[in-house]
């Protein structure tokens, strides 16, 4: 009971420090000033002493449950460059980690997201409800903003700006659980016809086998650029995963010069787009070449013209010999 | 009758028709991957990258055994242009295309055994098949498995010069074959170089 009554007081506070630093005092998570940061970074080594691998290997006490400590490692410079890396890990943890052994329950305590990105959960939750993920019996018990979202890996597509590197960590969280016959098991419903027995996993690429050299589309291109409905350019990418049957699979959706990859991977890029060499949708050459989307009208304009010219002297050349040679029977007779 | 002389082996007329064909299969597959839109009516993209694919992996294996046919049998020394005098004899055959043609004049060189191609032949095949070919194919090769392209290029995707040249040396090929078609017509009759091409015989 105390717990959770001094964890109230900690939400307040941090809620009312992120509302003072929100430009408009909206009820959206902020940035955190440099100098909390560097308060909370000390505050979290505390955590870091046991949760890290130089901890399992140097545990600062004997009396733990080391198998179970090995499976809650977390690596203090990827959180550090994660979305949530300036927090103190008990702003979502709460105060029941302050002392080993942790406190009973407090597993049941971390703060949901909504708690911090009400305006995104808000806007978020409507389309996530209607995901495939969130209507399937069975799935949708174990299914929360978490399952794909780690806060203590992942950034967000604005900052991590490479769209390569927001395609690994993007797909990883479907590849994660999607490729993965162990993680898949924990969360699939059971089989139709053979009650009991969990649904067995197709193979994604077997799935996918009609879209050629399928792995290069997995490094370029993410998952919820086919399986998320459009959305309008300047909006964030719908939650909402699809249906399999109302799934992308037109190869021009992105395979041309009005390539909807704009619109989703290179969103974020896109204002900032520079034109190169006259290259169409200059933004994506940068990180892929895609056959159809990335051409150059001024060389394609060039290349026609010379096989036009070839074609045009070539007729020319044959209606020449055409009238001369009439005009040599003509002669003839 | 005219005289008329045994040219053409089977291997030659079998590969010429092979490479013919696959040449225009990916040139229309080609061109549909390349200018994919949705309002123009080429063949369907996956379709056309499916075949476009195959054909490539044939033509490849084709331009191989074309290559090693061409050295076990000795026909590679029909598109070495024989000095001297390459240069006047391109000159002639080039002043017949533009003017003795119309006039109705003979053919500048007589076609042989031992001289299959004019000079002019001699050279442009050369430069085709044994200069941009091999562009073409190792390029196409590259496009198939591009782990093997660059990594970058000045800030580009490393496909981005690979394709450019695949791109370039396709049109190289497609203004040949174009002139190359249309030469054909060039014969004793329009139609006699094509008959050669599929008996063997050619008509002087
Ligand atoms: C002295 C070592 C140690 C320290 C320091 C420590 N932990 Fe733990 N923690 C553990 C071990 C061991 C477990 C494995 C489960 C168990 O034994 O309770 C664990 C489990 C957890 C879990 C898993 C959920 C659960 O309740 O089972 C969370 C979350 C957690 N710790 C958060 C924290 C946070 C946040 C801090 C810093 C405020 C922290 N821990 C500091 C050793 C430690
Ligand atoms: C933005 C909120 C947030 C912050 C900050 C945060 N965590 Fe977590 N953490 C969570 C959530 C949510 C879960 C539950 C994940 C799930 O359900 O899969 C979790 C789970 C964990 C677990 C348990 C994993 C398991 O397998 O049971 C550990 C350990 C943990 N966090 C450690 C930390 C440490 C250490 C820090 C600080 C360096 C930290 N967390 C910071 C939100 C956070
Ligand atoms: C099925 C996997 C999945 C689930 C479940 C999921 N997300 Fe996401 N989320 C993504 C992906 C992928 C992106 C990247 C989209 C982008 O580039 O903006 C994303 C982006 C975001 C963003 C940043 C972009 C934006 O729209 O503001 C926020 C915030 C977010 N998710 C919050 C949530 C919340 C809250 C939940 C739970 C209601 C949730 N997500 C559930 C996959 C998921
Ligand atoms: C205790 C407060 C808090 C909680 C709880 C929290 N976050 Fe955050 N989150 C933040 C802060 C602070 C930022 C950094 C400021 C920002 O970019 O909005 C952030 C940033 C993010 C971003 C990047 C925003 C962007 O525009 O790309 C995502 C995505 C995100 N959080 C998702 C989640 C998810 C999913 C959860 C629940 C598992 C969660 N957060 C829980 C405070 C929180
Ligand atoms: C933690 C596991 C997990 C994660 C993460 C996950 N999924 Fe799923 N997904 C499932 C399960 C379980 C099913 C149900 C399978 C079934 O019923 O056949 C499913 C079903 C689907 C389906 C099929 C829907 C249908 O109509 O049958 C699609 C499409 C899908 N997921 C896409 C995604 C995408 C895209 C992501 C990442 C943004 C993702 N999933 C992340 C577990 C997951
Ligand atoms: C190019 C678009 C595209 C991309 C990218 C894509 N998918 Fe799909 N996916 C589809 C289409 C279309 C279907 C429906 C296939 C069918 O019905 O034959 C599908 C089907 C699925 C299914 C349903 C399988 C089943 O039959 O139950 C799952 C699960 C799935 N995709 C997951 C993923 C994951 C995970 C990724 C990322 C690694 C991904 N997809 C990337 C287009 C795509
Ligand atoms: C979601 C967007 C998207 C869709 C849909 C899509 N592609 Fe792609 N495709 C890409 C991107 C991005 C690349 C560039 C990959 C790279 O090289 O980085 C690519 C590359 C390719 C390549 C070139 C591979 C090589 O040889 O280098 C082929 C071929 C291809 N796609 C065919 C298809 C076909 C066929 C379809 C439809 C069945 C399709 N794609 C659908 C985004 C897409
Ligand atoms: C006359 C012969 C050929 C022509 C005219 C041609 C033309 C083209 C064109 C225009 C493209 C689109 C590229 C772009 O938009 O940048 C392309 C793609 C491609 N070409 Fe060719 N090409 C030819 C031969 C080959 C050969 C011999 C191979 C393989 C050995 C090959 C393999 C490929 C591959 C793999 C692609 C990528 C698309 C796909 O996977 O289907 N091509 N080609």
């Amino acid at each position: 009971m105390f717990q959770s009554w001094r964890k109230t007081i900690l939400t307040l506070l941090i809620l009312g420090l992120t509302r003072a630093l929100a430009a408009h005092g909206g009820t959206e998570a902020a940035a955190i000033d440099p100098a909390v940061a560097e308060k909370n970074r000390k505050a979290n080594e505390a955590c870091f002493a046991c949760h890290t691998e130089a901890g399992l290997k140097n545990p600062p006490r004997t009396d733990m449950d080391m198998k179970k400590l090995a499976e809650t490692l977390r690596d203090p410079k990827v959180f550090a460059g994660s979305n949530h890396g300036t927090m103190d890990c008990r702003q979502c943890h709460g105060q029941g980690y302050n002392d080993y052994p942790h406190s009973e329950g407090s597993k049941n305590e971390i703060s949901p997201c909504s708690e911090c990105h009400a305006t995104r959960v808000a806007r978020l939750e409507p389309q996530y409800d209607k995901s495939v993920h969130a209507r399937l019996e069975g799935v949708k018990a174990k299914f929360t903003c978490a399952t794909c979202h780690d806060p203590h890996v992942n950034l967000g597509a604005t900052l991590l700006k490479d769209p390569l590197k927001i395609a690994v960590q993007d797909n990883q969280a479907c590849l994660e659980c999607h490729d993965s016959d162990r993680v898949f098991a924990k969360y699939a419903p059971d089989d139709e016809k053979k009650p009991g027995i969990k649904k067995a996993r197709p193979d994604i690429d077997t799935i996918h086998d009609w879209l050629p050299n399928t792995k290069l589309h997995w490094k370029a291109v993410r998952c919820v650029e086919c399986h998320t409905p459009e959305v309008k350019a300047n909006r964030p990418l719908s939650h909402e995963i699809l249906d399999k049957e109302k799934a992308e699979k037109n190869c021009l959706s992105c395979h041309s010069a009005n390539s909807s990859l704009r619109t989703r991977l290179y969103r974020h890029l896109v204002k900032e787009e520079v034109a190169q060499f006259g290259f169409t949708n200059s933004v994506i050459l940068s990180s892929s070449y895609v056959i159809g989307a990335t051409r150059n009208p001024t060389l394609d304009t060039i290349v026609i013209a010379l096989v036009g010219l070839t074609l045009a002297g070539v007729l020319l050349h044959g209606a020449i010999r055409i009238i001369f040679a009439i005009r040599r029977k003509g002669r003839k007779q | 009758m005219s005289e008329r002389i045994y040219l053409l082996p089977l291997w030659i007329r079998l590969w010429h028709w092979t490479n013919a064909l696959l040449i225009i299969t990916l040139t229309v597959t080609g061109v549909s991957l390349h200018f994919a839109d949705p309002k123009l009516p080429l063949v369907e993209f996956s379709l056309a990258a499916r075949i476009h694919d195959m054909a490539g992996i044939a033509l490849a294996t084709l331009y191989a055994c074309f290559v090693v046919a061409n050295i076990v049998t000795g026909n590679w020394w029909q598109y070495v242009p024989k000095p001297p005098g390459v240069l006047e004899r391109c000159i002639v055959q080039g002043k017949w295309y533009m003017f003795g043609i119309f006039r109705g004049e003979p053919h500048p060189y007589r076609v042989s055994e031992e001289a299959n191609f004019n000079a002019l032949q001699a050279i442009s095949y050369w430069v085709i098949m044994y200069m941009v070919m091999p562009v073409m194919l190792l390029t196409g090769i590259t496009f198939l498995m591009p782990e093997f392209a660059p990594d970058r290029f000045f800030g580009f995707d490393g496909l981005l010069p690979v394709a450019i040249l695949h791109y370039l040396t396709g049109t190289v090929i497609i203004m040949f074959m174009i002139a190359h078609i249309y030469l054909g017509t060039t014969g004793k009759t329009a139609t006699s170089m094509f008959k050669t091409m599929v008996n063997g015989w050619h008509e002087h």
